[in-house]
């Protein structure tokens, strides 16, 4: 069966391979070319220092300044011996009051500043692997207190060793999804000989009771031993005083945590869980409202609170566990409790089971084709409403579904009831939609904007104890010649978009923006912050990497200011007005700086209201078009609506053209100059020969010397068409598809005129 | 989750599926059933054991599922006689009997081959059988399903002999019913033997005793009973002194070989001990550092500090995940089941390595929750999918018992009844799935909720127990997985911690006290009782301690005993008076001939160097034709017999002329390289190849033999004489192609 199922599936491979092929040219790739910072060496240091760091990444022409999400870490460039900037170099100064953390770091690039890549500042000493460390006999030597920056190889294993002394308490801890890492870390202490002692495959830390003076190992690989730069680490291993909690390196933090703490939630719960509370016998009391901190802890621990509850009560049970950044999976069962008279058992009657919060909005199915973000908002943590029925005691159950047989002192919990505090919690993404299949590359890009572009964000808000209004989205603090419009995510929906506009004479630039959403609750007026979510790297192929999605620290928007979008699209009047029931014609201008595959791109409405509107085919090699809305069929009460149209199209896309032209005039220089150093130097030859015996030698000397200017010459010109060759051929229309926004406008409905 | 009443598996020719496979091939045409006083012939106690034993109801015949035989179907054995009757008598509007004339009855006729039969003939119309049948039809052809006495028992007389080699014994099978009559039913019962090497059994219950020593044991099978003969076939030979005994393993051993009369051989020595016990524990050769360091330590405790230094090192939990995630299955079917193989292999590895308790380990697999990265035994429920697998593997591997046909039917061997089997599958009703971010894998958690099963038969939804033992009640927000597991570890648990040691024991003595290992019944008995009841008393009051296990087998003189049969021992197969040698596995086989030709073997996406041993799955063995032809499994079953241990053509020709073999022999960096280009005198480099193959030094002939060939003069085709270096590099390769392809490196000794 399984094989009829591979073939199968390898047949269907091949179809959408085919089709592919069929439907559009040769080598269509996704998404625009964005800039994207993948790799820093280092990825931290140490506060109070300054640090060189070598970055890599994707489309990083031009690269300017490397800067961070908190301005006590800057950076310059690095500059050789002649004072001129070295590529991709940097050196990058904490500041001493840098907190320890996580940070963003980024780099500005011709086309706007770059994607994120997490960035470390610790307190410990800094080390980095510089000579390959892949046997025992080559192990890297490592001071205890430091943290060790590298990658693995494909197929390889690095080799460390350490001091201890009997008795030592010594943590070895490597960061490395958490800091956007593709490496999936197994961390084995070995001794002298590299015999394993612990070993770690789970992200876990390791803590190392050193049983003999000595040397000892750490081997570090990944789990399947794949490699490569993206297979980075930071391997901390530090003494840690005996009975004094473990603090591990810094993590970023999981999509899902959006939704977590709950505005005005102390940070420490005021109440702690007491064990033994595995039964209803032994249930903790508590009082409602309460707010306890507790563990699942050992395995298969059940923990039990009673309180008492009045009839006509309504309390919101909240738990965190897994948006505290644990694999655990909580689940909360109430029970109405009546006690047994005479000693007869206690009677409990179910009244309310939760389990998982379910995203508000579809994430894909791990399929190949995309069938909805792969963001998840929702959360195997628990919330929903106990509404009391009858006066009485009341048990509630905590259990970690995920915890029967796994013993982890730090599986811990919150758990809150609280009466209804309304309220929302708000993430966005790079909207993403089916371009071509198993492609995910899209999901990663930063909002680095072409001029002329339109780059829609999807939102989506998680709804807090019954807040059920609309939520109107914003981002300010833009950079100049960029706006945003947000669609807001009306009344009882989850999802919204915000669409980030750069004017095409916008000028390059970057801002650190304000995305919030704000709604009324309980008749007062209400901003939340909305965080950005991203994926750390680029998934063109997402049954070969399932993307690793986690929150941004803040919301940078740039603008490239040399390149622009292929096909803006704008409503020809910002606002357009019309009477509810007719049908209303939008006339759309466009313009084109690239060329397009295809006469049509299939457009669809955005903006509430309008989702359902049926989808169209947009001329996308005419300058002008119409679109016909039908406000009767779409049943639009008057009112005033924000719209968007969206699709994906082919772009003929050419790489920085206005290269080739540079490059070719500088190469036009070079041969100029060669030509006239060979004349030169054909001179320099018949004067040498030509020359009395007294000046042959001075002669020579002279000819040695053109001879000389004109290799150097030759070389930089053979470089320069070398450089011109990579140029044209980036230069070359690729078919790209991509997401093509239209600018959103303004729908005026006006009622029906009254006879 | 539905059960399928589909029996895909009784053609199956594996012999973990072979229990019901097994019974196919009983087939007997006559017997002699005793009738009732009365005259009347029964339906229930005197036609369907008739059937039965004409193998009519077999699985391969009209109790093959799915419609039985050319639309006649009957139960299996005839443990459904109600549903049989119906068949026979009401079905095809009653075509099959003819009560006029019941010779004419298309049942007997068929039978008895008078019209063409495609299951050949059953009844002679001469046989006793045939009278009984039709007796039956020329009564009426009465159905008393209702008010015949029921079967409640079935003897064997005797039930235990000290039989002689080459002794014959005559077996009564009686059966006693709820009406207390009793009947000789010999004629009508089957009987087979456990080891048909020791002794064989004819249809009418008479055993011929061969010419092997030792235990042996004759089932008897009616009508849904069972029962056994067990035999003691002594030896009887003079035995002299006894090894020393060092621990109970060696009591029980030696006082066995005592009874039985078959002296052992004497404990081997150290370098035997050395190379066995590295093969068997750490699945290496030793090193020739080691050999040398071991051959020289003069420590009277030296044998158990080596036996300590292997089960520290990760090699032991390297060679034995292999054994265990073979058997639970970790097969690479698609690239996407990379990483979950490799965690899971991990997992195994590193719990071994850890010395994680087995019935932690056992629990940890069973009741496994969350995601596979997260928690690798959740890759378990990724292979093995559907609850009835489940119980089947679990039931298999970890308790000894091949519960599968159970599925269908009552158990033909056992006393598993399809409600057993049902119960013990509600214990995995709970098992709740939510999708992952990964293609194939699921997030494994309970699902709360009372756990229960359905038999398909009688669609009553069954609530856990085990194999028998009814477990208390288990509320809907306990994960019955946990209380199976509470069930297992408890020390009185029958089958656990027995399945376990027997499982271990022949991993280390070649063959288990219970055969084959996983099939452990009241019907096959192992050969030393008072053994097998120590080593799991040992190992359960050990904390479920594998290492210590592992320790207390190695360290018994049993176990040291040498390969070299004396004049009495060479025919036992099953008494460990001598260690039964076996043909390295295919990893251990390849790492060693890596380790004598200094080579490596590359395999794809692992770091050079990694070693055949501590491969995580199946995969490796598409690209390595050397595996696959020692056997390496495939990771199907969860019967250790997946892995062919077995010699064959293929396997010789692949060490004589394969250019994976030849290109270890003339590796530009390999040891007959480097042998060539040493300084060393020749002595001194072929005592290297010994120790390194065989943990010893040469004997002189075989140093003489050497040095000799190594000095030949050597020529090239045209005549003319070879550099020296050349000749060197050749003489080298050969000798050590020539220690590779001997028995004494191809087995463990």
């Amino acid at each position: 069966m399984a094989i009829i199922a591979r073939h199968l599936r390898r047949a269907a491979a091949a179809w959408v391979v085919l089709l592919g092929g069929a439907a559009a040219a040769p080598a269509q790739s996704v998404g625009l070319p964005a800039p994207r910072l993948l790799t820093t060496m280092p990825m931290g240091g140490k506060a109070g220092t300054t640090v060189e760091v070598a970055v890599t990444g994707e489309h990083l022409d031009e690269a300017g300044d490397l800067f961070f999400s908190d301005p006590r870490i800057t950076a310059k460039r690095k500059l050789d011996a002649t004072g001129a900037p070295v590529a991709d170099r940097y050196a990058v100064t904490i500041a001493p009051d840098c907190p320890v953390g996580l940070y963003e770091a980024r780099v500005t690039t011709r086309l706007g500043v770059s994607s994120a890549r997490a960035f470390a500042v610790g307190a410990l000493a800094e080390v980095v692997v510089t000579r390959p460390n892949r046997t025992l006999a080559a192990a890297m030597e490592l001071p205890l207190n430091s943290v060790c920056n590298g990658a693995v190889a494909d197929r390889a294993i690095d080799y460390f060793v350490f001091q201890a002394r009997k008795g030592q308490r010594v943590v070895v801890d490597c960061a490395a999804r958490g800091i956007d890492s593709k490496l999936n870390a197994t961390v084995v202490v070995g001794d002298a000989a590299g015999r394993d002692l612990l070993v770690e495959r789970r992200g876990g830390v390791i803590d190392f009771a050193v049983p003999a003076d000595g040397r000892y190992t750490i081997k570090l690989h990944e789990l399947t031993f794949k490699g490569g730069p993206a297979f980075y680490y930071r391997l901390g291993v530090w003494e840690q005083p005996a009975g004094t909690p473990i603090v591990r390196q810094p993590s970023t933090r999981a999509v899902n945590s959006f939704s977590w703490p709950p505005v005005g939630l102390p940070p420490q719960a005021p109440l702690a869980e007491v064990e033994p509370n595995n039964d209803g016998p032994r249930a903790q009391r508590v009082t409602l409202p309460c707010d306890v901190s507790g563990r699942f802890f050992p395995a298969a621990d059940v923990d039990v609170y009673e309180f008492e509850a009045k009839k006509g009560e309504e309390w919101w049970v909240e738990v965190a566990s897994e948006r505290l950044g644990l694999p655990t999976d909580p689940a909360v069962l109430v029970q109405r409790v009546v006690k047994g008279e005479k000693g007869a058992p206690d009677t409990l009657t179910d009244v309310l089971e939760l389990a998982d919060i379910p995203s508000p909005v579809k994430v894909s199915s791990n399929g190949y084709a995309y069938d909805g973000p792969p963001y998840n908002a929702g959360t195997s943590d628990v919330l929903g409403k106990l509404v009391v029925k009858d006066d009485g005691l009341y048990r509630l159950q905590l259990t970690d579904l995920f915890g029967g047989t796994r013993s982890v002192p730090g599986n811990s919990y919150r758990l809150v009831i609280r009466r209804a505090a309304p309220d929302f919690a708000l993430v966005a993404w790079p909207l993403h939609m089916e371009l071509r299949n198993g492609d995910r590359n899209a999901l990663s890009k930063p909002i680095a904007l072409r001029g002329g572009a339109t780059m829609a964000l999807e939102v989506v808000a998680l709804r807090r104890d019954g807040f059920d209004g609309d939520i109107e989205l914003a981002m300010d603090g833009l950079p100049p010649g960029v706006t945003a419009h947000g669609l807001k995510i009306p009344a009882g929906k989850s999802r919204g978009m915000m669409l980030v506009t750069a004017r095409p004479d916008a000028a390059r630039g970057y801002a650190n923006a304000a995305f919030v959403g704000r709604a009324t609750v309980a008749g007062r007026p209400v901003t939340r912050p909305c965080r950005l979510a991203t994926v750390a790297w680029p998934v063109p192929d997402s049954w070969g990497e399932i993307p690793s999605p986690r929150l941004l620290a803040d919301v940078p928007v740039s603008v490239s200011g040399t390149d622009l979008a292929p096909l803006t699209i704008t409503a020809k009047s910002p606002v357009v007005e019309a009477t509810a029931g007719e049908k209303l014609t939008v006339p759309l201008v466009h313009r084109r700086t690239s060329e397009f595959t295809g006469d049509k791109i299939q457009m669809k409405a955005v903006g509430a209201g309008f989702e359902t509107s049926p989808a169209f085919d947009l001329p996308v090699q005419a300058d002008k078009s119409e679109v016909v809305l039908d406000l009767k069929a779409l049943n639009v009460p008057p009112g005033e609506y924000r719209v968007s149209f969206l699709g994906g199209g082919v772009v003929k896309y050419r790489h920085q053209p206005e290269v080739v032209a540079k490059v070719e005039a500088t190469s036009e220089k070079m041969l100029a100059e060669v030509k006239s150093l060979e004349a030169e130097a054909k001179r320099a030859a018949d004067e040498a020969q030509r020359a009395p015996p007294e000046k042959k030698e001075q002669m020579t000397r002279a000819l040695t010397a053109v001879t000389a200017r004109m290799k150097a010459a030759t070389d930089a010109l053979t470089a320069t068409r070398q450089q011109l060759t990579r140029a044209k051929d980036a230069a070359r229309p690729r078919d790209i598809a991509d997401i093509i926004v239209c600018e959103p406008f303004t729908i005026r409905v006006r009622p029906v005129e009254k006879k | 989750m539905p059960l399928e009443p589909s029996h895909p598996r009784h053609p199956s020719v594996r012999p973990t599926r072979g229990a019901c496979a097994a019974v196919v091939l009983t087939l007997a045409c006559s017997g002699g059933p005793a009738r009732a006083a009365d005259g009347r012939v029964s339906f229930v106690n005197d036609v369907v054991p008739v059937l039965t034993r004409a193998g009519c109801n077999m699985g391969s015949c009209h109790a093959k599922a799915g419609g039985g035989q050319k639309g006649f179907q009957l139960s299996l054995f005839g443990f459904e006689p109600a549903e049989d009757y119906e068949h026979l008598v009401l079905e095809g509007r009653g075509r099959r009997l003819h009560f006029g004339n019941p010779d004419q009855s298309l049942l007997l006729l068929k039978a008895s081959g008078q019209v063409p039969h495609a299951g050949g003939l059953r009844l002679p119309k001469s046989s006793p059988g045939y009278a009984v049948v039709r007796d039956w039809i020329g009564q009426g052809a009465r159905g008393d399903g209702a008010t015949a006495p029921k079967l409640v028992g079935l003897e064997v007389e005797p039930k235990h002999g000290l039989l002689k080699r080459q002794a014959r014994q005559q077996l009564k099978a009686v059966a006693r019913y709820s009406d207390g009559g009793v009947r000789d039913v010999t004629g009508t019962a089957v009987f087979e033997s456990n080891d048909k090497a020791m002794a064989e059994v004819s249809e009418g219950g008479l055993v011929a005793v061969l010419d092997l020593p030792g235990k042996v044991s004759i089932m008897v099978r009616y009508q849904g009973r069972v029962a056994v003969f067990n035999a003691a076939v002594p030896l009887g030979a003079p035995v002299g002194e006894l090894p020393p005994v060092r621990n109970f393993i060696d009591a029980a051993v030696f006082a066995n070989l005592k009874d039985l009369g078959i002296p052992p051989s004497p404990v081997c020595d150290d370098a035997t001990f050395l190379r066995r016990v590295t093969l068997d524990v750490a699945g290496r050769l030793p090193t020739d550092a080691e050999a040398k360091a071991f051959l020289a330590d003069a420590g009277a405790d030296k044998r158990d500090r080596w036996v300590e230094e292997l089960l520290r090192s990760p090699d032991y939990a390297d060679f034995f995940a292999g054994k265990w995630t073979a058997l639970l299955k970790n097969r690479r079917d698609d690239a996407s089941d990379t990483v979950s193989n490799f965690a899971f292999h991990a997992w195994v590895r590193d719990s071994l390595l850890a010395n994680k308790p087995y019935d932690q380990f056992v629990r940890e697999l069973l009741a496994a929750t969350g995601t596979i990265v997260g928690n690798p035994p959740v890759a378990w429920y990724k292979r093995v999918r559907e609850p009835k697998d489940q119980i089947e593997d679990v039931a298999q591997l970890f308790l000894g018992v091949r519960i599968q046909c159970a599925q269908c039917h009552h158990h033909p061997f056992e006393r598993w009844s399809q409600d057993d089997y049902y119960a013990l599958a509600a214990f995995f009703g709970q098992v709740g799935r939510k999708p992952s971010d990964t293609r194939g894998e699921d997030l494994i958690y309970h699902k709360r909720g009372v756990a229960t099963a359905t038999n398909i038969r009688t669609k009553a939804a069954l609530r856990p127990a085990a194999l028998g033992d009814a477990v208390p009640a288990i509320a809907p927000d306990e994960d019955p997985r946990l209380r199976l597991a509470d069930w297992m570890r408890a020390p009185a648990n029958p089958f656990f911690a027995k399945a376990l040691v027997n499982r271990y024991w022949k991993h280390f003595f070649q063959r288990g006290l219970i055969e084959p290992e996983d099939d452990i019944r009241d019907t096959n008995p192992p050969s030393n009782p008072e053994l097998l009841a120590a080593l799991e008393k040992d190992f359960v009051a050990s904390g479920y301690d594998l290492k210590g296990l592992v320790r207390v087998i190695v360290r018994s003189n049993a176990y040291q005993l040498s390969a070299t049969p004396n004049a009495f021992n060479a025919g036992d197969r099953q008494n460990y008076s001598r260690y039964y040698p076996r043909r390295l596995s295919a990893e251990v086989l390849l790492d060693a001939i890596d380790q004598l030709s200094g080579t490596q073997t590359d395999f794809p996406n692992l770091p050079p160097g990694t070693r055949a041993v501590a491969l995580p799955d199946n995969s490796y063995n598409r690209s390595s034709a050397f595996l696959r032809v020692f056997g390496r499994p495939e990771g199907e079953s969860v019967c250790e017999c997946e892995r062919v241990q077995s010699s064959n053509l293929a396997q010789s020709l692949h060490l004589l002329n394969s250019p994976d073999v030849r290109g270890k022999l003339a590796h530009p960096t390999g040891r007959a390289e480097r042998l060539a280009k040493d300084a060393r005198p020749a002595e001194a480099r072929v005592k290297e190849l010994y120790l390194v193959a065989f943990a010893r030094d040469p004997r002189p002939d075989e140093l003489r033999a050497a040095l000799g060939y190594l000095a030949e003069p050597r020529a090239t085709a045209a005549g003319r004489p070879v550099d020296p270096q050349h000749a060197a590099r050749e003489g080298y390769q050969d000798l050590i192609w020539a220690l590779m392809t001997s028995k004494e490196f191809l087995f463990n000794h």
